[in-house]
Parts: structure tokens; C-alpha cells; sequence
């Protein structure tokens, strides 16, 4: 499924506004504000378990989500970027 | 983040940023919950949330998710999603909170509403509204036992349960999150409908965007909440309470879009991002 590309703007000082009124250096639909319109793909669904998460942790480690997790519930957040 | 260690909570989160990035990130935002790196992108890929509306060659934003959130119960199962189309809103840690865990538990106030009548109350969800941290207002009700108000859908001629908020172009509304409801039987006529019982809670998220000037320090929410109670002889006519709340107002975090006040640069970032471009081999 590859959604539509959200694209409303309208000029607001030196950057952006999209339709939701968030003001941005970017126009909405370049680069880091490529935002979906309408239906796009949110990963698995409630109810289902969370697929397990190998990845290499801040230190530099492998790190295993559901080991880590110890049969805690959890919080996982998929963000963008921590350097911009 | 102690509401969530209390709580016995695990916060993970992921980018496709370098594990150094991360680290430098952390430190300069004092985070001390678990940040993963996925420079290739295949824990992103895995779940189907990539966003491929970025070309494979524009660096260095390809890679990116469609930002969002899971929050899983201690077996793994996915219990709620925070998924929208806007990056600019995010899931309030009220929010994720309130999702971990669980269920509206009734409260000591039930027992002072007064017998035959509905009681209502708003309130946020967090200590303030904060530009692009998206919080709920929450709508509870307490219904006296014996009696029900509709949910969705009512029955025709009937108003179910609702909330409409008047327009404000500084709030970004998502639609109202309802609780479950409960399939009722009228033991006379055997019709069912959908109701709900007890204190229960409708919420609304919202968000401040960038209409909205920080140095207010309070934003004033307005709006109307309707329903129809009803016992297994008779309903009540609809009910209509107007509500108006002030609500304050916290600084956008300091990363948020527009690079509001508080925004600060992690000393290291431009480095970061340089490496991240040639990662992508791209040109910049």
C-alpha cells in the first residue's frame, strides 16, 4: 500500500503551514514532512503480538526486545531522527 | 519517565540514527529510556512502516518511518496503536500511560451522584497542553445503577453519548476515542441497543499547533456534551451541558517543529547528520 502524499499548504512567515496548521521549514510533502494522506501502513495490529526487535542498542550492543522486556508491558515508540 | 518506571513500564525507542547519535542525544535531553538504532532500517521495514512516500534517493530522509507507537501488555500482545498522518502530532506520555495500564477503574466520586441523574466531569489528562504533544481531554460520566445512556449506535430517535468541541483553529482534534460498549435488552419488547453503564470516559486527543502563541499561557477549551439516560421503563429527554475549561499551556519540547523557544541543537548534531547523508551515499 503506498498512500497519497499530503501536500495542503500554505505560506506562514518563513516556513510552512500544513493543513493542521503545524508550521515547519519545509513544504509539506518534501523530505522530513512527507506525511501520508488518508490510509497508510501502521505495522501490525492490536491484539497481535509485537513482532520481536533485534537491533543494536545506544551502547553499541545487540539488544533483543522481548528478552529485554522481561515480561514487562512496554511502550515502543518508532520515531524519525535524533540528530535533526 | 518515573510515572513509567513506578508503573514497572519499559519505554523503548527507535530511529534509524547511529548508535553514537543516540548516545549524544540521550545525554543532551537527559533520557534514560531505552533508545535502539536501526541505521538500516530493517526493524522499520520488518513492521511495514516505512514511509515510502520519501524517494530512495533523497538523502537522508529515506529510511525514516511513519512515526507511532505500540504499547504491549506483559504477554506482547499489542493492546493500543498511536498512529497519525500528521508527524508534527505525537502521543503524549499521558496518553501512553493511560494505554499501559488499562481500564477506567471506577472511582470513590459515583457514590455522591445523586440517584436519578448523570453526572459529568472534564478534565486534561496531563498537567498542560503542550504544542505537538497530543493529550486527552477526558469526558467522564457516572451513571446511577438501574440506569444506562446510549452509546453508538442509538437507536433512531434516540441521541447516543457524544462530545463536539467548538471550533478552534489553534487545536488539532482527532476523533473522540469511546469505551466499549455493552449490549442492552429490554426484557419487555427483547430490542437490543448499545449503552453504557457505570463511570466511563470519552477522550478527546488534541494538540496545540502553531497558531497557538506560548506566551498566553492558558488556552480556554469550549464545547457541548450530549446524551440520553434512560432506565429499562423510561428515557429522559436528551441532555445537552455546555462546558468551557481553561486549560494551561507548557512549552513545546525542545526538538518540536518550528524550532520553538527551549529548542537547543545536541552539540554534536551537525556531525551526526553528515555522517547520516554519506551513510545513504548520497551527495547532501
Amino acid at each position: 500500500m503506498k498512500p497519497e502524499m499530503e501536500t495542503r499548504a500554505t505560506q506562514a512567515g518563513k516556513g510552512w503551514a500544513d493543513k493542521d496548521g503545524f508550521v515547519g521549514p519545509f513544504k509539506p510533502g518534501n523530505g522530513p514532512r512527507s506525511d501520508p494522506r488518508g490510509e497508510f501502513p501502521t505495522g501490525p495490529a492490536v491484539g497481535e503480538q509485537l513482532p520481536d526487535v533485534h537491533c543494536i542498542s545506544a551502547e553499541g550492543g545487540s539488544f533483543n526486545l522481548h528478552q529485554h522486556r522481561d515480561n514487562r508491558p512496554a511502550v515502543f515508540i518508532f520515531f524519525r531522527s535524533a540528530v535533526w | 519517565m518515573s510515572h513509567f518506571d513506578a508503573a514497572g513500564i519499559a519505554v523503548y525507542a527507535l530511529s534509524y540514527d547511529e548508535p553514537d547519535a543516540l548516545q549524544d542525544f540521550a545525554q543532551a535531553h537527559g533520557i534514560s529510556y531505552t533508545l535502539l538504532s536501526d541505521p538500516e532500517s530493517k526493524v522499520i521495514r520488518s513492521f511495514g512502516i516505512l514511509n515510502t512516500l520519501i524517494d530512495p534517493d533523497d538523502h537522508p530522509w529515506y529510511g525514516i518511518p511513519y512515526p507511532g507507537s505500540y504499547v504491549v501488555d506483559s504477554a506482547g500482545l499489542i493492546t493500543h496503536k498511536f498512529f497519525d498522518s500528521n508527524l508534527a502530532v505525537r502521543a503524549g506520555p499521558e496518553q501512553l500511560l493511560a494505554a499501559a495500564l488499562g481500564e477506567v477503574v471506577e472511582d470513590s466520586a459515583v457514590d455522591a451522584v445523586q440517584a436519578d441523574s448523570v453526572s459529568v466531569s472534564v478534565r486534561l489528562d496531563g498537567d498542560a497542553l503542550t504544542p505537538v504533544v497530543q493529550k486527552d481531554l477526558v469526558v467522564r460520566f457516572s451513571v446511577p445503577s438501574g440506569r444506562h445512556v446510549y452509546a453508538e449506535p442509538a437507536p433512531e430517535g434516540s441521541v447516543a453519548v457524544s462530545v463536539e468541541l467548538d471550533d478552534d483553529q489553534r487545536l488539532v482534534q482527532r476523533p473522540v476515542i469511546r469505551p466499549d460498549s455493552e449490549s442492552h435488552t429490554l426484557a419487555g419488547t427483547k430490542e437490543s441497543f448499545e449503552v453504557h453503564h457505570g463511570v466511563f470516559e470519552l477522550r478527546i486527543p488534541l494538540t496545540l499547533n502553531s497558531l497557538f502563541s506560548s506566551d498566553a499561557g492558558e488556552i480556554t477549551v469550549s464545547g457541548e456534551i450530549r446524551w440520553q439516560s434512560c432506565d429499562d421503563e423510561v428515557c429522559d429527554i436528551p441532555a445537552r451541558q455546555r462546558f468551557e475549561c481553561r486549560l494551561p499551556v507548557s512549552e513545546a519540547p525542545p526538538v518540536a517543529l518550528g524550532g520553538n523557544r527551549g529548542s537547543e541543537i545536541e552539540p554534536n548534531a551537525m556531525a551526526h547528520f553528515q555522517k547520516m547523508t554519506q551513510r545513504h551515499g548520497g551527495t547532501g
